[in-house]
Protein backbone atom coordinates (compact mmCIF):
# COMPACT_ATOMS: atom_id res chain seq x y z
CA UNK A 1 0.00 0.00 0.00
CA UNK A 2 2.80 2.51 0.63
CA UNK A 3 3.89 2.04 -2.60
CA UNK A 4 0.11 3.03 -4.19
CA UNK A 5 0.57 5.62 -1.84
CA UNK A 6 3.79 6.78 -3.41
CA UNK A 7 2.43 6.28 -6.95
CA UNK A 8 -1.02 8.47 -6.06
CA UNK A 9 1.90 11.20 -5.05
CA UNK A 10 3.44 10.96 -8.06
CA UNK A 11 0.05 10.85 -10.10
CA UNK A 12 -0.77 14.38 -7.60
CA UNK A 13 2.74 15.58 -9.29
CA UNK A 14 2.38 14.87 -12.85
CA UNK A 15 -1.31 16.64 -12.77
CA UNK A 16 -0.03 19.68 -11.02
CA UNK A 17 2.96 20.15 -13.56
CA UNK A 18 0.06 19.74 -16.43
CA UNK A 19 -1.55 23.08 -14.78
CA UNK A 20 -5.02 21.00 -13.62
CA UNK A 21 -6.54 22.95 -10.94
CA UNK A 22 -4.99 21.78 -7.41
CA UNK A 23 -8.50 20.42 -5.93
CA UNK A 24 -8.58 17.78 -9.07
CA UNK A 25 -5.04 17.30 -8.46
CA UNK A 26 -5.77 16.07 -5.10
CA UNK A 27 -8.59 14.40 -6.44
CA UNK A 28 -6.25 12.31 -8.78
CA UNK A 29 -4.31 11.20 -6.08
CA UNK A 30 -7.38 10.29 -4.21
CA UNK A 31 -8.64 8.06 -7.44
CA UNK A 32 -5.14 6.01 -7.35
CA UNK A 33 -5.93 5.45 -3.89
CA UNK A 34 -9.35 4.02 -4.17
CA UNK A 35 -9.30 2.31 -7.92
CA UNK A 36 -5.76 0.98 -7.50
CA UNK A 37 -4.89 0.74 -3.64
CA UNK A 38 -9.04 -0.33 -3.03
CA UNK A 39 -9.28 2.76 -0.41
CA UNK A 40 -12.67 3.81 0.42
CA UNK A 41 -14.56 7.50 -0.09
CA UNK A 42 -17.81 6.42 1.36
CA UNK A 43 -17.04 7.49 4.94
CA UNK A 44 -13.80 9.73 3.53
CA UNK A 45 -15.82 12.11 2.01
CA UNK A 46 -18.23 12.87 5.01
CA UNK A 47 -15.07 13.24 7.22
CA UNK A 48 -13.78 15.46 4.35
CA UNK A 49 -16.39 17.72 3.61
CA UNK A 50 -17.65 17.98 7.66
CA UNK A 51 -13.96 19.41 8.24
CA UNK A 52 -14.82 22.64 6.68
CA UNK A 53 -17.35 23.57 9.55
CA UNK A 54 -14.56 23.93 11.34
CA UNK A 55 -15.14 27.66 12.92
CA UNK A 56 -11.31 27.99 13.05
CA UNK A 57 -11.26 28.24 9.45
CA UNK A 58 -14.09 30.73 9.23
CA UNK A 59 -11.55 33.37 10.38
CA UNK A 60 -9.46 32.87 6.69
CA UNK A 61 -12.46 34.37 4.54
CA UNK A 62 -13.44 36.97 7.07
CA UNK A 63 -9.67 38.40 7.76
CA UNK A 64 -9.43 38.04 3.49
CA UNK A 65 -12.43 40.42 3.04
CA UNK A 66 -11.41 42.70 5.97
CA UNK A 67 -8.39 43.21 4.13
CA UNK A 68 -9.54 43.75 0.64
CA UNK A 69 -12.52 45.89 1.56
CA UNK A 70 -9.48 48.19 3.43
CA UNK A 71 -7.33 47.84 0.48
CA UNK A 72 -9.91 48.88 -1.98
CA UNK A 73 -10.16 52.23 0.51
CA UNK A 74 -7.32 53.71 -0.10
CA UNK A 75 -5.60 52.91 2.89
CA UNK A 76 -1.97 52.76 0.82
CA UNK A 77 -1.34 55.93 0.30
CA UNK A 78 -2.31 57.32 3.42
CA UNK A 79 0.43 54.56 5.21
CA UNK A 80 3.32 55.84 2.69
CA UNK A 81 2.75 59.37 3.12
CA UNK A 82 2.91 58.73 7.02
CA UNK A 83 5.83 56.20 6.53
CA UNK A 84 7.72 58.67 4.38
CA UNK A 85 7.15 61.34 6.51
CA UNK A 86 9.53 59.69 8.62
CA UNK A 87 12.26 58.28 6.52
CA UNK A 88 11.37 59.94 3.07
CA UNK A 89 14.38 62.19 3.21
CA UNK A 90 17.17 59.78 3.71
CA UNK A 91 18.62 58.62 0.41
CA UNK A 92 17.19 55.71 -0.22
CA UNK A 93 14.39 56.36 2.26
CA UNK A 94 12.04 55.39 -0.27
CA UNK A 95 12.65 52.23 -0.37
CA UNK A 96 12.35 51.44 2.92
CA UNK A 97 8.86 53.03 2.77
CA UNK A 98 8.08 50.50 0.57
CA UNK A 99 9.73 47.62 2.90
CA UNK A 100 7.77 48.81 6.24
CA UNK A 101 4.55 49.96 4.61
CA UNK A 102 3.96 46.52 2.98
CA UNK A 103 4.91 44.95 7.07
CA UNK A 104 2.39 47.29 7.84
CA UNK A 105 -0.12 46.09 5.12
CA UNK A 106 0.21 42.65 5.60
CA UNK A 107 -0.95 42.66 9.38
CA UNK A 108 -3.90 44.22 8.10
CA UNK A 109 -4.76 41.67 5.07
CA UNK A 110 -3.16 38.70 5.82
CA UNK A 111 -2.22 38.03 2.06
CA UNK A 112 1.06 39.20 -0.16
CA UNK A 113 -1.19 39.72 -3.26
CA UNK A 114 -2.77 42.27 -1.52
CA UNK A 115 0.72 44.43 -0.70
CA UNK A 116 1.71 44.92 -3.96
CA UNK A 117 -1.65 45.33 -5.62
CA UNK A 118 -2.48 47.88 -2.71
CA UNK A 119 0.90 49.40 -2.93
CA UNK A 120 2.52 48.92 -6.35
CA UNK A 121 0.15 51.53 -7.85
CA UNK A 122 1.58 54.44 -6.05
CA UNK A 123 5.36 53.66 -5.11
CA UNK A 124 6.51 51.92 -8.11
CA UNK A 125 6.18 55.10 -10.33
CA UNK A 126 6.82 57.39 -7.13
CA UNK A 127 9.76 55.62 -7.34
CA UNK A 128 10.84 55.68 -10.55
CA UNK A 129 9.98 59.40 -10.55
CA UNK A 130 12.86 60.06 -7.71
CA UNK A 131 15.51 57.84 -9.77
CA UNK A 132 14.82 54.42 -8.77
CA UNK A 133 15.42 52.05 -11.80
CA UNK A 134 11.75 51.05 -12.61
CA UNK A 135 12.96 47.30 -12.47
CA UNK A 136 14.53 47.71 -8.95
CA UNK A 137 10.83 49.31 -7.70
CA UNK A 138 9.20 46.36 -9.12
CA UNK A 139 11.55 43.82 -7.33
CA UNK A 140 11.75 45.72 -4.02
CA UNK A 141 7.99 46.19 -3.99
CA UNK A 142 7.04 42.78 -4.58
CA UNK A 143 9.40 41.31 -1.94
CA UNK A 144 8.41 43.72 0.83
CA UNK A 145 4.32 42.11 -0.39
CA UNK A 146 5.33 38.87 0.84
CA UNK A 147 5.59 40.11 4.52
CA UNK A 148 1.82 40.02 4.22
CA UNK A 149 2.52 36.23 4.62
CA UNK A 150 5.11 36.12 7.79
CA UNK A 151 3.19 39.32 9.65
CA UNK A 152 0.04 37.68 11.15
CA UNK A 153 -2.82 37.58 10.87
CA UNK A 154 -1.62 35.10 8.09
CA UNK A 155 -3.64 33.30 6.15
CA UNK A 156 -1.08 30.68 5.71
CA UNK A 157 -0.82 30.50 9.05
CA UNK A 158 -3.82 29.48 9.99
CA UNK A 159 -3.75 26.92 7.16
CA UNK A 160 -1.01 25.31 8.47
CA UNK A 161 -2.33 25.62 12.31
CA UNK A 162 -5.13 24.00 11.04
CA UNK A 163 -3.95 21.10 9.19
CA UNK A 164 -1.21 20.36 11.64
CA UNK A 165 -3.91 20.85 14.59
CA UNK A 166 -0.89 23.33 16.26
CA UNK A 167 -2.60 26.76 17.75
CA UNK A 168 -3.09 29.58 14.98
CA UNK A 169 -2.17 32.17 17.40
CA UNK A 170 1.31 30.60 18.26
CA UNK A 171 1.92 30.31 14.22
CA UNK A 172 0.88 33.53 13.92
CA UNK A 173 3.79 34.82 16.52
CA UNK A 174 6.39 32.30 15.13
CA UNK A 175 6.55 34.34 11.63
CA UNK A 176 6.94 37.45 13.51
CA UNK A 177 10.79 37.51 14.16
CA UNK A 178 11.52 36.11 10.71
CA UNK A 179 9.43 38.87 9.35
CA UNK A 180 10.68 41.68 11.08
CA UNK A 181 14.07 40.66 10.27
CA UNK A 182 13.38 40.43 6.59
CA UNK A 183 12.27 43.97 6.83
CA UNK A 184 15.32 45.10 8.53
CA UNK A 185 17.21 43.64 5.43
CA UNK A 186 15.42 44.39 3.02
CA UNK A 187 15.51 48.20 4.36
CA UNK A 188 19.71 47.88 4.36
CA UNK A 189 20.07 46.32 1.46
CA UNK A 190 18.21 48.56 -0.32
CA UNK A 191 19.94 51.44 1.68
CA UNK A 192 23.53 50.60 0.11
CA UNK A 193 21.16 49.49 -3.37
CA UNK A 194 20.48 52.97 -3.53
CA UNK A 195 23.54 54.72 -3.27
CA UNK A 196 24.38 53.97 -6.83
CA UNK A 197 20.79 55.31 -7.68
CA UNK A 198 20.95 59.31 -8.87
CA UNK A 199 18.00 59.76 -6.58
CA UNK A 200 15.66 62.97 -6.49
CA UNK A 201 15.89 63.80 -2.23
CA UNK A 202 13.01 65.74 -1.15
CA UNK A 203 14.26 69.11 0.71
CA UNK A 204 14.07 69.28 4.34
CA UNK A 205 10.92 70.54 6.00
CA UNK A 206 11.05 73.91 8.15
CA UNK A 207 10.00 72.51 11.85
CA UNK A 208 6.78 73.89 12.26
CA UNK A 209 5.90 72.63 8.99
CA UNK A 210 7.24 69.00 9.73
CA UNK A 211 5.44 69.02 13.17
CA UNK A 212 2.29 70.33 11.10
CA UNK A 213 2.75 67.31 8.66
CA UNK A 214 3.37 65.32 10.91
CA UNK A 215 0.21 65.17 12.79
CA UNK A 216 -1.57 65.57 9.71
CA UNK A 217 -0.46 62.24 8.09
CA UNK A 218 -0.77 60.90 11.34
CA UNK A 219 -3.79 61.37 11.94
CA UNK A 220 -4.64 60.37 8.07
CA UNK A 221 -3.14 56.74 8.77
CA UNK A 222 -4.49 56.60 12.33
CA UNK A 223 -7.79 54.30 11.07
CA UNK A 224 -5.56 52.02 9.46
CA UNK A 225 -3.47 51.38 12.05
CA UNK A 226 -5.66 50.93 14.36
CA UNK A 227 -7.21 47.94 12.63
CA UNK A 228 -4.33 45.58 13.02
CA UNK A 229 -4.08 47.25 16.60
CA UNK A 230 -7.89 45.45 16.91
CA UNK A 231 -7.00 42.30 15.78
CA UNK A 232 -3.67 41.58 17.37
CA UNK A 233 -4.52 42.97 20.90
CA UNK A 234 -7.66 41.09 20.46
CA UNK A 235 -6.66 38.23 20.20
CA UNK A 236 -3.19 37.99 21.90
CA UNK A 237 -4.72 40.11 24.48
CA UNK A 238 -6.66 37.33 25.39
CA UNK A 239 -10.23 39.19 24.47
CA UNK A 240 -11.18 37.28 21.05
CA UNK A 241 -10.55 34.00 19.05
CA UNK A 242 -8.71 34.46 16.14
CA UNK A 243 -12.23 34.38 14.19
CA UNK A 244 -13.82 36.71 16.29
CA UNK A 245 -11.09 39.02 15.54
CA UNK A 246 -11.81 38.75 12.25
CA UNK A 247 -15.20 39.84 12.29
CA UNK A 248 -15.01 42.65 14.32
CA UNK A 249 -12.00 43.90 11.52
CA UNK A 250 -14.77 43.32 8.82
CA UNK A 251 -17.19 45.71 10.39
CA UNK A 252 -14.19 47.87 11.24
CA UNK A 253 -13.06 47.96 7.89
CA UNK A 254 -16.23 49.00 6.11
CA UNK A 255 -17.78 51.97 7.74
CA UNK A 256 -13.19 53.24 7.38
CA UNK A 257 -13.77 52.44 3.75
CA UNK A 258 -16.65 53.93 3.41
CA UNK A 259 -16.94 56.95 5.55
CA UNK A 260 -13.46 57.96 6.61
CA UNK A 261 -10.81 57.14 3.44
CA UNK A 262 -13.78 57.18 0.82
CA UNK A 263 -12.28 54.79 -1.74
CA UNK A 264 -15.02 52.49 -1.06
CA UNK A 265 -17.86 52.16 -3.33
CA UNK A 266 -20.42 50.27 -3.42
CA UNK A 267 -19.39 48.45 -6.59
CA UNK A 268 -15.81 47.91 -5.49
CA UNK A 269 -17.35 46.71 -1.85
CA UNK A 270 -18.97 44.28 -3.81
CA UNK A 271 -16.08 43.53 -6.17
CA UNK A 272 -14.15 43.01 -2.62
CA UNK A 273 -17.04 40.89 -1.68
CA UNK A 274 -16.93 38.29 -4.65
CA UNK A 275 -12.95 38.26 -5.53
CA UNK A 276 -12.83 37.31 -1.38
CA UNK A 277 -15.26 34.71 -1.37
CA UNK A 278 -13.59 33.20 -4.86
CA UNK A 279 -9.69 33.02 -3.13
CA UNK A 280 -11.37 31.74 -0.44
CA UNK A 281 -13.98 29.18 -2.28
CA UNK A 282 -10.55 28.27 -4.06
CA UNK A 283 -8.97 27.65 -1.33
CA UNK A 284 -11.57 25.76 0.24
CA UNK A 285 -12.30 23.30 -2.42
CA UNK A 286 -8.57 22.43 -2.41
CA UNK A 287 -8.18 21.69 1.43
CA UNK A 288 -11.10 19.14 1.36
CA UNK A 289 -9.49 16.81 -1.20
CA UNK A 290 -6.41 17.25 0.20
CA UNK A 291 -7.67 16.53 3.78
CA UNK A 292 -9.25 13.41 2.44
CA UNK A 293 -6.16 12.49 0.75
CA UNK A 294 -3.76 13.00 3.80
CA UNK A 295 -6.65 11.22 5.92
CA UNK A 296 -5.92 7.84 3.84
CA UNK A 297 -2.26 8.76 4.08
CA UNK A 298 -2.37 8.91 7.53
CA UNK A 299 -4.49 5.62 7.62
CA UNK A 300 -1.94 3.54 5.60
CA UNK A 301 1.32 5.25 7.38
CA UNK A 302 2.74 7.13 4.78
CA UNK A 303 4.39 9.82 6.85
CA UNK A 304 5.81 7.31 9.18
CA UNK A 305 7.36 5.34 6.13
CA UNK A 306 9.06 8.72 5.16
CA UNK A 307 10.26 9.31 8.18
CA UNK A 308 11.52 5.69 8.12
CA UNK A 309 13.19 5.97 4.68
CA UNK A 310 14.69 9.15 5.37
CA UNK A 311 16.30 7.78 8.58
CA UNK A 312 17.61 5.20 6.62
CA UNK A 313 19.63 7.51 4.78
CA UNK A 314 20.65 10.16 7.56
CA UNK A 315 19.91 11.35 11.03
CA UNK A 316 22.24 14.19 11.27
CA UNK A 317 19.68 17.17 11.81
CA UNK A 318 21.36 20.07 10.28
CA UNK A 319 21.91 18.04 6.91
CA UNK A 320 18.30 17.07 7.09
CA UNK A 321 17.04 21.11 7.86
CA UNK A 322 19.56 22.02 4.96
CA UNK A 323 17.56 19.49 2.25
CA UNK A 324 13.70 20.29 3.93
CA UNK A 325 14.61 23.62 3.25
CA UNK A 326 15.83 23.23 -0.09
CA UNK A 327 12.73 20.71 -0.73
CA UNK A 328 10.39 23.46 0.68
CA UNK A 329 12.21 26.43 -1.82
CA UNK A 330 12.10 24.10 -5.08
CA UNK A 331 8.03 23.19 -3.95
CA UNK A 332 7.73 27.35 -3.26
CA UNK A 333 9.15 27.24 -6.93
CA UNK A 334 6.50 25.67 -8.58
CA UNK A 335 3.22 25.93 -6.19
CA UNK A 336 1.72 28.88 -4.40
CA UNK A 337 2.10 29.25 -0.47
CA UNK A 338 -0.90 27.72 0.57
CA UNK A 339 -0.91 24.76 -1.56
CA UNK A 340 2.62 24.04 -0.16
CA UNK A 341 1.23 24.09 3.53
CA UNK A 342 -1.09 21.86 2.40
CA UNK A 343 0.92 18.96 0.88
CA UNK A 344 3.68 19.43 2.44
CA UNK A 345 3.01 20.15 6.65
CA UNK A 346 1.24 16.95 7.52
CA UNK A 347 3.57 14.85 5.56
CA UNK A 348 6.92 15.94 6.56
CA UNK A 349 6.06 17.14 10.41
CA UNK A 350 6.57 13.49 12.19
CA UNK A 351 9.98 13.84 10.74
CA UNK A 352 10.15 17.28 11.84
CA UNK A 353 9.30 16.29 15.34
CA UNK A 354 11.45 13.36 15.00
CA UNK A 355 14.38 15.37 14.83
CA UNK A 356 13.42 17.49 17.53
CA UNK A 357 11.99 20.50 15.75
CA UNK A 358 8.27 21.62 17.19
CA UNK A 359 5.47 22.26 15.25
CA UNK A 360 5.45 25.91 16.26
CA UNK A 361 9.22 26.09 15.03
CA UNK A 362 8.04 24.17 12.05
CA UNK A 363 5.57 26.39 11.27
CA UNK A 364 8.19 29.40 10.87
CA UNK A 365 10.08 27.00 8.46
CA UNK A 366 7.49 26.35 6.58
CA UNK A 367 6.33 30.23 6.42
CA UNK A 368 9.50 31.60 5.54
CA UNK A 369 10.24 29.10 2.58
CA UNK A 370 6.64 29.32 1.07
CA UNK A 371 6.60 32.78 1.49
CA UNK A 372 9.64 32.97 -0.55
CA UNK A 373 8.28 30.45 -3.28
CA UNK A 374 5.76 33.84 -3.77
CA UNK A 375 8.81 36.08 -5.96
CA UNK A 376 10.95 32.97 -6.92
CA UNK A 377 9.98 31.86 -10.91
CA UNK A 378 8.54 29.93 -12.50
CA UNK A 379 5.70 30.04 -9.93
CA UNK A 380 5.93 33.43 -8.85
CA UNK A 381 2.44 35.20 -8.48
CA UNK A 382 3.45 38.13 -6.42
CA UNK A 383 6.25 38.95 -8.62
CA UNK A 384 4.45 38.08 -11.65
CA UNK A 385 1.76 40.86 -10.49
CA UNK A 386 4.34 43.31 -9.39
CA UNK A 387 5.68 43.28 -12.78
CA UNK A 388 2.49 43.86 -14.40
CA UNK A 389 1.89 46.89 -12.24
CA UNK A 390 5.25 48.32 -12.42
CA UNK A 391 4.68 47.62 -16.25
CA UNK A 392 8.44 46.22 -16.38
CA UNK A 393 9.94 43.15 -18.14
CA UNK A 394 11.00 39.85 -15.96
CA UNK A 395 14.62 40.77 -17.56
CA UNK A 396 14.16 43.89 -15.63
CA UNK A 397 13.32 42.75 -12.49
CA UNK A 398 14.68 39.28 -12.40
CA UNK A 399 18.34 40.47 -11.37
CA UNK A 400 17.25 42.86 -8.52
CA UNK A 401 15.12 40.30 -7.03
CA UNK A 402 17.55 37.83 -7.12
CA UNK A 403 19.62 40.14 -5.14
CA UNK A 404 16.93 41.02 -2.73
CA UNK A 405 16.04 37.28 -2.14
CA UNK A 406 20.03 36.45 -1.77
CA UNK A 407 21.05 38.91 0.73
CA UNK A 408 17.42 40.19 2.32
CA UNK A 409 15.68 36.49 2.61
CA UNK A 410 17.90 33.70 2.57
CA UNK A 411 19.99 34.68 5.08
CA UNK A 412 16.28 35.09 7.30
CA UNK A 413 15.84 31.62 5.85
CA UNK A 414 18.84 29.86 7.26
CA UNK A 415 18.31 31.56 10.48
CA UNK A 416 14.87 30.51 11.26
CA UNK A 417 15.90 26.99 10.76
CA UNK A 418 19.48 27.30 12.82
CA UNK A 419 18.36 29.40 15.24
CA UNK A 420 15.17 28.29 16.74
CA UNK A 421 14.64 31.47 19.10
CA UNK A 422 13.96 33.45 16.19
CA UNK A 423 10.66 31.37 15.40
CA UNK A 424 9.90 30.45 18.90
CA UNK A 425 10.97 33.63 21.48
CA UNK A 426 7.53 35.38 20.79
CA UNK A 427 5.88 32.29 21.44
CA UNK A 428 7.76 31.10 24.52
CA UNK A 429 6.82 34.74 25.78
CA UNK A 430 3.22 34.09 25.46
CA UNK A 431 2.88 30.54 26.85
CA UNK A 432 3.20 28.62 24.22
CA UNK A 433 5.23 25.59 24.10
CA UNK B 1 -24.19 35.96 -14.02
CA UNK B 2 -21.15 38.12 -13.00
CA UNK B 3 -23.64 40.23 -11.18
CA UNK B 4 -25.43 37.12 -9.55
CA UNK B 5 -22.15 35.98 -8.20
CA UNK B 6 -21.39 39.46 -6.99
CA UNK B 7 -23.97 39.95 -4.72
CA UNK B 8 -24.78 36.55 -3.28
CA UNK B 9 -21.37 36.30 -2.55
CA UNK B 10 -20.98 39.35 -0.95
CA UNK B 11 -24.36 38.85 0.62
CA UNK B 12 -22.75 35.52 2.13
CA UNK B 13 -19.67 36.82 3.44
CA UNK B 14 -21.39 39.87 4.91
CA UNK B 15 -24.13 37.73 6.66
CA UNK B 16 -21.40 35.25 8.13
CA UNK B 17 -19.31 38.53 9.42
CA UNK B 18 -22.76 39.63 10.76
CA UNK B 19 -23.25 36.78 12.90
CA UNK B 20 -19.90 36.28 13.94
CA UNK B 21 -19.66 39.73 15.22
CA UNK B 22 -22.99 39.30 16.46
CA UNK B 23 -21.95 36.79 18.85
CA UNK B 24 -19.15 38.64 19.93
CA UNK B 25 -21.27 41.86 21.24
CA UNK B 26 -23.71 39.02 22.71
CA UNK B 27 -20.91 37.34 24.19
CA UNK B 28 -18.55 39.99 25.36
CA UNK B 29 -20.30 42.86 26.31
CA UNK B 30 -24.39 41.79 26.78
CA UNK B 31 -22.46 38.73 28.85
CA UNK B 32 -25.69 36.86 26.92
CA UNK B 33 -24.50 34.52 24.14
CA UNK B 34 -27.07 33.11 21.41
CA UNK B 35 -27.26 29.45 21.61
CA UNK B 36 -27.51 27.81 18.50
CA UNK B 37 -25.39 31.09 16.98
CA UNK B 38 -22.21 28.75 15.72
CA UNK B 39 -24.51 25.83 14.45
CA UNK B 40 -26.52 28.57 12.01
CA UNK B 41 -23.52 29.87 10.67
CA UNK B 42 -22.09 26.39 9.61
CA UNK B 43 -24.72 26.89 6.33
CA UNK B 44 -23.88 30.31 4.85
CA UNK B 45 -20.04 29.20 5.33
CA UNK B 46 -20.62 26.12 3.67
CA UNK B 47 -22.03 27.99 0.77
CA UNK B 48 -20.13 30.69 0.48
CA UNK B 49 -16.75 28.32 0.17
CA UNK B 50 -18.76 26.28 -2.54
CA UNK B 51 -20.17 29.14 -4.73
CA UNK B 52 -16.58 31.07 -4.37
CA UNK B 53 -15.27 27.63 -5.77
CA UNK B 54 -17.91 27.32 -8.57
CA UNK B 55 -17.28 31.06 -9.39
CA UNK B 56 -13.47 30.32 -9.11
CA UNK B 57 -13.92 27.65 -12.14
CA UNK B 58 -16.53 29.78 -13.84
CA UNK B 59 -13.49 32.30 -14.00
CA UNK B 60 -11.25 29.59 -14.43
CA UNK B 61 -8.87 30.80 -11.76
CA UNK B 62 -8.99 27.85 -9.57
CA UNK B 63 -5.14 27.59 -8.40
CA UNK B 64 -2.67 25.72 -10.92
CA UNK B 65 0.87 25.30 -10.67
CA UNK B 66 1.55 25.49 -15.03
CA UNK B 67 4.59 24.37 -14.61
CA UNK B 68 5.34 22.74 -17.69
CA UNK B 69 3.84 25.76 -19.83
CA UNK B 70 6.50 27.36 -18.61
CA UNK B 71 8.81 24.89 -20.38
CA UNK B 72 6.81 25.11 -23.86
CA UNK B 73 8.47 26.17 -26.48
CA UNK B 74 5.76 26.64 -28.36
CA UNK B 75 2.43 28.18 -28.73
CA UNK B 76 0.83 24.61 -30.05
CA UNK B 77 3.04 22.89 -26.93
CA UNK B 78 1.25 25.33 -24.49
CA UNK B 79 -2.56 24.45 -26.01
CA UNK B 80 -1.31 20.58 -25.79
CA UNK B 81 -0.41 21.04 -22.54
CA UNK B 82 -3.89 22.76 -21.75
CA UNK B 83 -6.28 20.52 -23.40
CA UNK B 84 -4.96 17.53 -21.68
CA UNK B 85 -4.52 19.63 -18.43
CA UNK B 86 -8.52 20.23 -18.88
CA UNK B 87 -9.58 16.69 -20.09
CA UNK B 88 -7.98 15.16 -17.08
CA UNK B 89 -9.62 17.70 -15.08
CA UNK B 90 -13.13 17.13 -15.91
CA UNK B 91 -12.56 13.32 -15.64
CA UNK B 92 -11.18 13.68 -12.63
CA UNK B 93 -14.31 16.03 -11.49
CA UNK B 94 -16.84 13.69 -12.63
CA UNK B 95 -15.45 10.83 -10.73
CA UNK B 96 -15.56 13.26 -7.88
CA UNK B 97 -19.20 14.30 -8.36
CA UNK B 98 -20.22 10.60 -8.67
CA UNK B 99 -19.03 10.23 -4.94
CA UNK B 100 -20.57 13.28 -4.30
CA UNK B 101 -23.71 12.28 -5.35
CA UNK B 102 -23.30 9.79 -3.09
CA UNK B 103 -22.77 11.58 -0.13
CA UNK B 104 -26.08 13.39 -1.07
CA UNK B 105 -28.19 10.90 -1.64
CA UNK B 106 -26.68 9.21 2.27
CA UNK B 107 -27.31 12.63 3.17
CA UNK B 108 -30.90 12.96 1.90
CA UNK B 109 -31.92 9.43 3.22
CA UNK B 110 -30.48 10.12 6.70
CA UNK B 111 -31.98 13.46 7.48
CA UNK B 112 -29.63 14.25 10.50
CA UNK B 113 -30.53 17.60 12.29
CA UNK B 114 -28.33 20.10 14.07
CA UNK B 115 -28.39 19.41 17.93
CA UNK B 116 -30.13 22.37 19.37
CA UNK B 117 -32.01 24.15 16.62
CA UNK B 118 -32.90 21.00 14.81
CA UNK B 119 -32.28 22.51 11.32
CA UNK B 120 -31.71 19.83 8.63
CA UNK B 121 -28.26 19.49 8.10
CA UNK B 122 -28.50 18.06 4.16
CA UNK B 123 -29.39 21.99 3.31
CA UNK B 124 -25.27 22.35 3.81
CA UNK B 125 -24.01 18.54 2.94
CA UNK B 126 -25.99 19.26 -0.42
CA UNK B 127 -23.72 22.23 -1.31
CA UNK B 128 -20.91 19.88 -2.70
CA UNK B 129 -22.49 17.91 -5.20
CA UNK B 130 -23.96 21.38 -6.34
CA UNK B 131 -20.74 22.89 -6.62
CA UNK B 132 -18.91 19.81 -7.83
CA UNK B 133 -21.80 19.61 -10.59
CA UNK B 134 -21.26 22.89 -11.88
CA UNK B 135 -17.94 23.21 -11.38
CA UNK B 136 -17.77 20.02 -13.78
CA UNK B 137 -20.17 22.11 -16.02
CA UNK B 138 -17.13 25.12 -15.91
CA UNK B 139 -14.69 22.95 -16.23
CA UNK B 140 -16.08 20.54 -19.14
CA UNK B 141 -16.96 24.21 -21.12
CA UNK B 142 -12.95 24.90 -20.54
CA UNK B 143 -12.27 21.77 -21.60
CA UNK B 144 -14.13 22.00 -25.00
CA UNK B 145 -12.75 25.20 -25.72
CA UNK B 146 -9.44 24.06 -25.19
CA UNK B 147 -9.52 21.28 -27.32
CA UNK B 148 -10.88 23.70 -29.99
CA UNK B 149 -8.24 25.81 -29.82
CA UNK B 150 -5.88 23.07 -30.28
CA UNK B 151 -8.07 21.82 -33.22
CA UNK B 152 -7.93 25.23 -34.98
CA UNK B 153 -4.37 25.62 -34.26
CA UNK B 154 -3.33 22.67 -35.79
CA UNK B 155 -5.44 23.65 -38.73
CA UNK B 156 -4.23 26.91 -39.31
CA UNK B 157 -0.70 24.86 -39.38
CA UNK B 158 -1.79 22.62 -41.88
CA UNK B 159 -3.30 25.33 -44.06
Amino acid sequence: MIEISFLALGVLVLLLSFGVPLPFCFGGGLMVMVLVGGATMKGTMLWGFSQLANPVLLCIPLFVFAGTVMSESGIAESLLRFVNFFVGRIRGGLGVVASVSCAIIGAISGSGLTGVAATGPLLIPEMARKGYPRGYATALVANSSILGLLIPPSVTMIIYGWVTDTSIVACFLATVGPGLLITFNFSVVNLVLARRFPLVLDPPMPRREAARECVSRTGRALPALIMPAIILGGIYGGIMTPTEAAAVAVVYAIPVGFMIYKGLTFRSFLKAGKESATAVGAIMIMIIFSLMLSQIFVMEDVPQAMVDGVFEITTNKTLLLILINLLLFFVGMIVNDVTAIILIAPLLLPLMEAIGISPIHFAAIMGVNTAMGGVTPPYASILYLGMRIGEVEFTEVIKPAMTLILFGYVPVVFLTSFWPDLALFLPTLAGFN
Amino acid sequence: MERAFQYTLTLLIGAVAAMVFAQVILRYVLEAPLMGLEEMLVYPTLWLYVLGSINASRENTQISANVLEVFARTARTKLAIRAVASVATVGISIWLTWWAWDYFRYSLRVWKESPTLYIPTFYAESALFIGLSCMTIYAAGHMVRNVRALIAGTGEKES
